[in-house]
């Protein structure tokens, strides 16, 4: 099959998983629904594959294929036709989408099997998949836009997924509006950029990239908005305030949000304008000093928060923001190489702590986990694994990835090794918090739960709670459904979790300092316009003295973690710290209060413009002038008329003739 | 003879015709007015037309005539029709088609 064939294909097994799914929910049994959503993920990503050998096989300069299926709409010089272009990058994002997608929805075959919205679940997941093909397969603007929108609405299902639960579907409402600022942001930017380029078609927008001055205005204007759409679904500060609270949704959801279908949206879509962005650096510059803040204060967040998925969120937060600093510093190879080892350790961490929180019956708080190491080994191990591959311990993928775009940002120079410098000071506390959720959860006393589990039963709560509030709710709603499953004792999570572990440990090794070089030897015909490509590759100086930085700093972290939390059993000296640097400590679990400013700037006017405007402009202006106006006027004037019509026929008469006279007299004066 | 004083005769009859349903109430004379209306017109049309010396004008007042006779039917079977249901025979009183 040719390239294109298997190019459409990735598209169409997830969409034909959703419309089957959706289709014969009544009809069959709910158990197949879960077969057929992993299937059709699983077969895309066999396309993916195919697309890959496919595209290999043409020559370097070739890899650039845009496939039309048909033109949508050709009117007044906007050309949105439905294509896909296929390149290494687009390539390279499907697979990893639809690789990891394929896992957790095995994962999800099993976490979510009691969950009475089980079919739901998973007609969601597979549109949320083919949303997020359809944004990195996109061939120009316009699909990319409604595969951008499609990945939103989709993520607002699946956070709401419990819809009974206020929290969760707040946090729905909460995530679906930030998206819809990004949209808006993208939707402008691509307005600026087609100003000037005069076409929509990706490949075609590249091209006339260089019509822009160095710096344009427009295109300047145009990169920020494109910025802010990343920066909304990469959850990049201000905008990353839905990430935390989408934790409302199944844990699988937030795999699938965190490792493959969402949040890297925003780090393919830098990567893929690189030719704007390198024409407009000022626009660049921004996003890598906000991805660069991003990753300071979510570092900072997960060290105090007791959350246990919501350590990992803010993780994710973090690592996305060294991507975004990666690609919007010119660092392709890096952003993508740590997008990829990020997909599996992310993903791995997220099903380890499901796993973790069936043990513990829904219960997420790490104040009331302790001691799982023995009850569960498996899950323990992956839970490690991937806390060193975060952490970026060598030789585990995170390492190598990391430490790619910190080289690249040395070797860029100026203030570029500033942020690298605080890039290490956030590899630091990521060995920290990542290390203090495994220690706090696994080490110490076993709980109650651990210890029931360690005698061959598994906990259940004595009645469902939901986990933010505590409050008591219904079984059908909440956790996934009457039982748990944890990974030891299911096979299918087993395998999600063991292939995301293999993942996690050597995928790094595709580019490793100057040894191997697949990633950006995979990539090269995407970047062949971008100058900084191969000058960017990391120096032997910066790849050496990063290693060992990253190495120092990875293990230093985990063992301060391990002092503080393993060997110090009271905590004394956590209680001493949290007490000297008070003012420090509610900053951070206040989360900088971002929650409470963007409340005060923006929910709070907002809603009082709201009130404003039903209390004072619908009731006066609308109700009383727009509406009340010509009603009023209609009503005075038939008043007026109805005064007339007494029914005296005398009266009529009367007013016949003098109508009658009046006219022949007007035409006798006026005939004379 | 000359022709003024047809038409001030013709205007008199006029006058005393829409005087008469200006102020009568009876619908029986309301009605006889109108005839007075119709005449007096039909006086007017014969005069014109022997002053212009064709006939048009007096083709034209026998349509009126026929168009009286028709209208004294509708009007008389209404009368008629308001009597037989025990109706105040008042115009003034029959005014349920005010507004």
């Amino acid at each position: 099959m040719s390239l294109e064939t298997w190019g459409w294909m990735i598209l169409a097994f997830p969409l034909g998983g959703t419309v089957l799914i959706a289709f014969t929910s009544q009809i069959l049994p709910s158990k197949v629904h879960g077969v057929i959503g992993t299937l059709a993920i699983a077969l895309a990503f066999v396309c993916a594959v195919g697309a890959l050998f496919q595209l290999q096989d043409l020559g370097e300069d070739e890899r650039q294929v845009t496939s039309v299926a048909w033109d949508y709409a050709n009117t007044v010089g906007v050309n949105a036709q439905l294509s896909i272009l296929l390149d290494p990058l687009a390539i390279f994002m499907a697979l990893v989408v639809s690789g990891i997608s394929t896992l957790i929805h095995l994962y999800s075959v099993s976490y979510m099997r009691s969950d009475v919205g089980y079919t739901r679940f998973f007609a969601y997941l597979n549109f949320f998949v083919f949303s997020m093909l359809l944004l990195v397969l996109a061939g120009n603007f316009f699909f990319l836009i409604v595969g951008w929108a499609f990945v939103g609405a989709a993520s607002y299902l699946l956070i709401s997924f419990w819809f009974r639960r206020t929290t969760a579907t707040k946090a729905g409402i909460k995530a679906f509006v930030i998206n819809v600022v990004g949209d808006v942001g993208l939707v402008l930017g691509t307005y600026f950029i087609f100003k000037t380029t005069g076409t929509l078609d990706l490949l075609g927008a590249f091209d006339a990239a260089s019509e822009f001055s160095h710096n344009d205005t427009d295109l300047v204007a145009g990169c920020i908005l494109l910025l802010v759409g990343a920066f909304a679904k990469s959850a990049q500060v201000p905008f990353h305030t839905w990430l935390p609270d989408a934790m409302e949704g199944p844990t699988p959801v937030s795999a699938l949000i965190h490792a493959a279908t969402m949040v890297t949206a925003g780090v393919y879509l830098i990567a893929r304008m690189h030719p704007f962005f390198e024409q407009a650096p000022t626009a660049a510059d921004v996003g890598s000093v906000i991805g660069c803040v991003t990753l300071l204060i979510a570092a900072t967040i997960a060290l105090v928060v007791t959350d246990l998925k919501r350590v990992i969120a803010y993780s994710t937060m973090s690592q996305i923001g060294y991507m975004i600093m990666g690609v919007a510093s010119f660092a392709y190879v890096g952003g993508l190489f740590h997008l990829m080892t990020h997909a599996f350790f992310k993903a791995l961490l997220f099903m380890a702590a499901g796993s973790v929180i069936s043990a513990m019956a829904s219960e997420q708080n790490l104040d009331k986990m302790g001691g799982f190491k023995r009850a569960m080994p498996f899950t323990f191990a992956c839970m490690a694994i991937g806390g060193l591959s975060l952490a970026g311990v060598p030789p585990f993928a995170g390492f190598f990835s990391k430490d790619e775009i910190l080289a690249q940002l040395i070797t860029r120079g100026g203030w570029f090794v500033v942020l690298a410098v605080l890039g290490y000071v956030g590899a630091f506390m990521t060995a920290i918090y990542t290390w203090r959720m495994i220690f706090r959860a696994f080490y110490g006393p076993p709980v109650e739960q651990a210890r029931e589990l360690e005698d061959g039963h598994l906990y259940h709560a004595p009645e469902p709670t939901n986990p933010a509030t505590g409050e008591v709710e219904d079984i059908d709603v909440g956790f996934p459904g009457p039982d748990h499953q944890i990974a030891e004792r299911e096979w299918t999570m087993k395998v999600a979790m063991g292939v995301l572990a293999l993942g996690a440990i050597f995928a790094g090794l595709l580019q490793v300092g100057h040894l191997t070089s697949v990633i950006h030897d995979f990539l090269e015909p995407t970047f062949h316009d971008s100058p900084y490509y191969d000058e960017l590759e990391p120096s032997d100086g910066a790849t050496w003295g990063g290693w060992v930085a990253g190495t120092v700093l990875s293990l230093g972290g985990i063992f301060l973690a391990w002092q503080l939390w393993v060997v110090d059993r009271e905590r004394t000296r956590v209680t001493a710290l949290r007490a000297r640097l008070a003012g420090v400590y509610t900053l951070f679990s206040h989360k900088w209060y971002f929650d409470e400013i963007i409340d005060a700037v923006i929910v709070r006017p907002f809603a009082m413009f709201g009130r404003f405007a039903r209390n004072v402009f619908e009731r006066v202006v609308i109700n009383g002038i727009l509406v009340g106006g010509p009603a009023g006027a209609v009503r005075a004037g038939s008043a007026a008329v109805r005064a007339i019509q007494s029914g005296f026929l005398r009266y009529y008469a009367a007013l016949l003739l003098v109508g009658v006279t009046g006219l022949g007299l007007y035409f006798l004066i006026s005939a004379s | 003879m000359s022709m003024e004083w047809y038409l001030v005769l013709s205007a008199l009859v006029f006058s005393i015709g829409a005087g008469g349903i200006l102020v009568r109430r009876n619908p029986l004379v309301i009605l006889l007015c109108l005839e007075l209306m119709l005449n007096a017109g039909n006086l007017a049309l014969v005069t014109f037309a022997r002053a212009h010396g064709n006939q048009d004008g007096q083709i034209f007042a026998l349509i009126v005539m026929v168009v009286a006779a028709c209208e004294v039917a509708v009007g008389l079977g209404l009368i008629v029709a308001i009597y037989r249901r025990k109706l105040p025979v008042d115009v003034d009183e029959l005014r349920e088609l005010q507004g």
